[in-house]
């Protein structure tokens, strides 16, 4: 019997007994329902670091530290050898932590080399307050502006180089300030305060800065979590604030990592080359490149982890589909006899069950796939504006070539399952087939 | 020619459980003849057709079908074999109940790999000489009895087989509708020429036939020419 023929006798077969086909295909479309939609999520989870990262990391820079931790190598089941350059990263003493840091002179030699084009220590400064005349006061943190990343702005403008005693707000402390909107609060001056943490440290002092509001940017949603209301200010105004808040302190001008941005560091040979340079110094340096290949990875063990329950209800309908092909040999028993005597070989009796095990696996994987998809197109914009994500976001994205791929692999779970199933048709003697009643 | 060559059948492995289906039978059935095989239920003649059709293989002996071994074939061989030269005829019938008429009369031809485009004729042909032409598409479920018959025959006739072996063809059917069936299977005989070979019990089936062979307890008479009936009765 010619391929052609034997699916077509298939398909009328499992339209005869649709119920049945239906049922168990069930089965299969959970597993394939749970597996799309882990698909889709860490395909939307990609796509959305990706996005987290491009906008808040230039490519053409390298991440530079030399604590390990900072790039999450580090394994905390083992004892960390000590190191002299290891600086207490935190002033209170129950959240303390340690960690190798950089110091001017790491980025000064930096600086030298040639490929690179500057550098930009990663400063974040706590304010003992800010405020506005007549307003509360507010605890703060800032860090410089790094003028790759583009905020979207609900007021002012941020100009080309922004000086020395200018400042962007966030948009959260608008109201906080007491100004009307956003607008209202562009041209003004707010007042920062910051203290040395320790007292009696000659040459510091608590020192008060006016800076202008240039611009209001709207709360990022697509920024790395936590900095959500971060001022924004030139970068040797927020140098010299580090320096009067760590005065005295073992942190006073070390910096936890830095970035290195490299001349056409878009160019990978480029940015290749200054990194292996940076790593000859004893540093640590990761492109943004291979950050996001980190992210995607702890995206990926959490999908490993959703994609086993997935395998498991395939797993469980497999049973489901050896049940059921069983119960269709026994049915079919007679047609089988009769097909036999009619010379039909034992080896396309047996691919006639198989191929229905396989398409009852193609109709689950159809739809329960399907059914994700549609669910996941409907859901996206609820979960968007639930999470707050920018518009357009999508966090369940399909792929056509993942799907496919899941149903052949059902296809074939399908083939598998109805193996013995098979078998025992294939193996059938016409002589009692036809004598079955 | 059917020639069974000193066949006998023997079921069970064990001395005391051996039971002997086919005693050391010896017939030759010539070719385009209708031959009735008759006998009492456990008489062995179901045995005798299957391993005539090669369904089933003798334990000694050897059946040549048309100067073929059946037995010096490999089971693919068989299979062929079937599929091009023979055909059945159950008395449970055996159409597929959700399958229309069409596709019931097409099994044979798909089983044998004939091409698509050369089938609708050959359907339509079989499917005219039992006159249920009008029932192509319509689903075998809504067949009468007889009608079922009449649709296992012209599956049986679509491949224009040499030899058709019939068990028990009226046994499910009442006597007027019995009577159409062995008329049709005779009429093909006359016009096809098809060797058919009917296993049975009914007297007035046998008696319409060119030759019988008696079955009792294995073993079989020899090949007993009728005289034809006289179609009129008292």
């Amino acid at each position: 019997m010619k391929i052609f023929d034997l699916s077509r006798r298939t398909l009328t077969s499992l339209r005869s007994a649709k119920a049945r086909t239906t049922l168990t295909a069930l089965a299969i479309a959970v597993g394939s329902f749970a597996l799309t939609l882990t698909l889709g999520a860490s395909n939307g989870a990609e796509s959305y670091v990706g996005k987290i990262i491009a906008d808040n990391f230039d490519p053409a820079e390298l991440l530079v530290a030399r604590d390990e931790s900072v790039f999450g190598q580090s394994d905390a089941s083992k004892p960390r050898e000590y190191s002299d350059s290891f600086v207490d990263s935190l002033s209170s003493a129950a959240a303390r932590t340690q960690v190798k840091l950089l110091t001017d002179a790491d980025i000064k030699s930096l600086k030298s080399i040639p490929e690179v084009e500057s550098v930009r220590e990663d400063i974040t400064v706590n304010f003992k307050y800010i405020t506005v005349p007549g307003q509360k006061r507010y605890v703060a943190t800032a860090r410089a502006y790094n003028p790759y990343v583009k905020p979207k702005l609900l007021a002012g403008k941020i100009p080309p180089n922004l000086g020395a005693s200018e400042v962007l707000l966030p948009e959260g402390y608008v109201s906080a300030l007491g100004f009307k909107d956003a607008q209202a609060a562009v041209g003004e001056t707010i007042t920062i305060v910051i203290e040395p943490p320790l007292q009696g440290v000659p040459g510091s002092a608590t020192k008060e800065y006016e800076l202008n509001v240039v611009a209001v940017i709207a709360k990022p949603k697509s920024a790395q979590p936590g900095t959500e209301l971060y001022l924004f200010s030139n970068s040797s105004t927020i140098r010299e604030m580090n320096d009067i808040a760590s005065a005295g302190t073992n942190s006073y001008r070390k910096y936890v990592n830095a970035y290195v941005k490299v001349a056409n560091g878009t160019d990978p040979a480029k940015l290749k080359a200054a990194q292996t340079k940076i790593k000859a110094m004893g540093l640590l340096a990761q492109s943004t490149k291979e950050t996001q290949e980190f992210l995607n990875q702890i995206i990926g063990i959490l999908r490993g982890i959703v994609a086993a329950f997935g395998f498991i209800a395939i797993i469980a309908s497999v049973f489901g589909i050896i049940n059921t092909m069983y119960i269709s040999v026994i049915q079919r028993t007679r047609e089988i006899g009769l097909m036999k005597a009619l010379g039909m070989r034992s080896r396309e009796i047996g691919t006639l069950f198989r191929l229905e095990a396989a398409l009852i696996g193609l109709i689950g994987g159809v739809m329960g796939s399907m059914a994700a998809v549609g669910l996941g197109l409907a859901a996206n914009p609820v979960i968007t504006k639930q999470l707050g994500l920018d518009d357009g976001t999508k966090l369940l994205q399909f792929r056509p070539v993942q799907i496919v791929a899941l149903l052949a692999v059902l296809v074939v779970v399908g083939i598998l399952a109805g193996w013995l199933p098979s078998r025992k048709a294939a193996k059938l003697d016409p002589i009692v087939a036809l004598r079955t009643e | 020619m059917i020639s069974v060559q000193a066949v006998s059948k023997t079921y069970g492995k064990k001395k005391q459980n051996q039971f002997t289906a086919l005693k050391n039978i010896s017939v030759d059935i010539p070719s385009k003849s209708v031959v009735a095989i008759i006998g009492k239920s456990g008489s062995g003649k179901s045995t005798l057709m299957h391993v005539m059709s090669g369904l089933d293989r003798p334990t000694s002996g050897a059946v040549v079908v048309n100067g073929q071994s059946l037995q010096a074939m490999k089971p693919k061989q068989t299979d062929n074999f079937r599929a091009t030269q023979m055909s059945f005829i159950f008395q449970a019938f055996f159409v597929e109940a959700n399958q229309t008429c069409y596709e019931n009369v097409s099994l044979p031809l798909e089983i044998a790999g004939v091409p698509i485009r050369s089938r609708r004729q050959k359907i339509m042909n079989a499917l005219m000489a039992v006159d249920l032409t009008d029932k192509a598409e319509i689903r075998a479920s809504t067949l009468s009895g007889g009608q079922k018959q009449r649709l296992a025959i012209a599956r049986a006739i679509v491949n224009e087989p040499r030899i058709i072996f019939a068990d028990e063809p009226t046994g499910n059917l009442d006597s007027a509708t019995g009577e159409q069936i062995i008329d049709l299977l005779m009429g093909l005989n006359r016009e096809q020429g098809c060797t058919i070979v009917i296993v049975t019990h009914d007297p007035d089936l046998a008696e319409r036939c060119q030759y019988s062979i008696q079955m009792k307890d294995g073993q079989a008479s020899p090949l007993m020419k009728r005289r034809p009936r006289r179609m009129v009765n008292s």
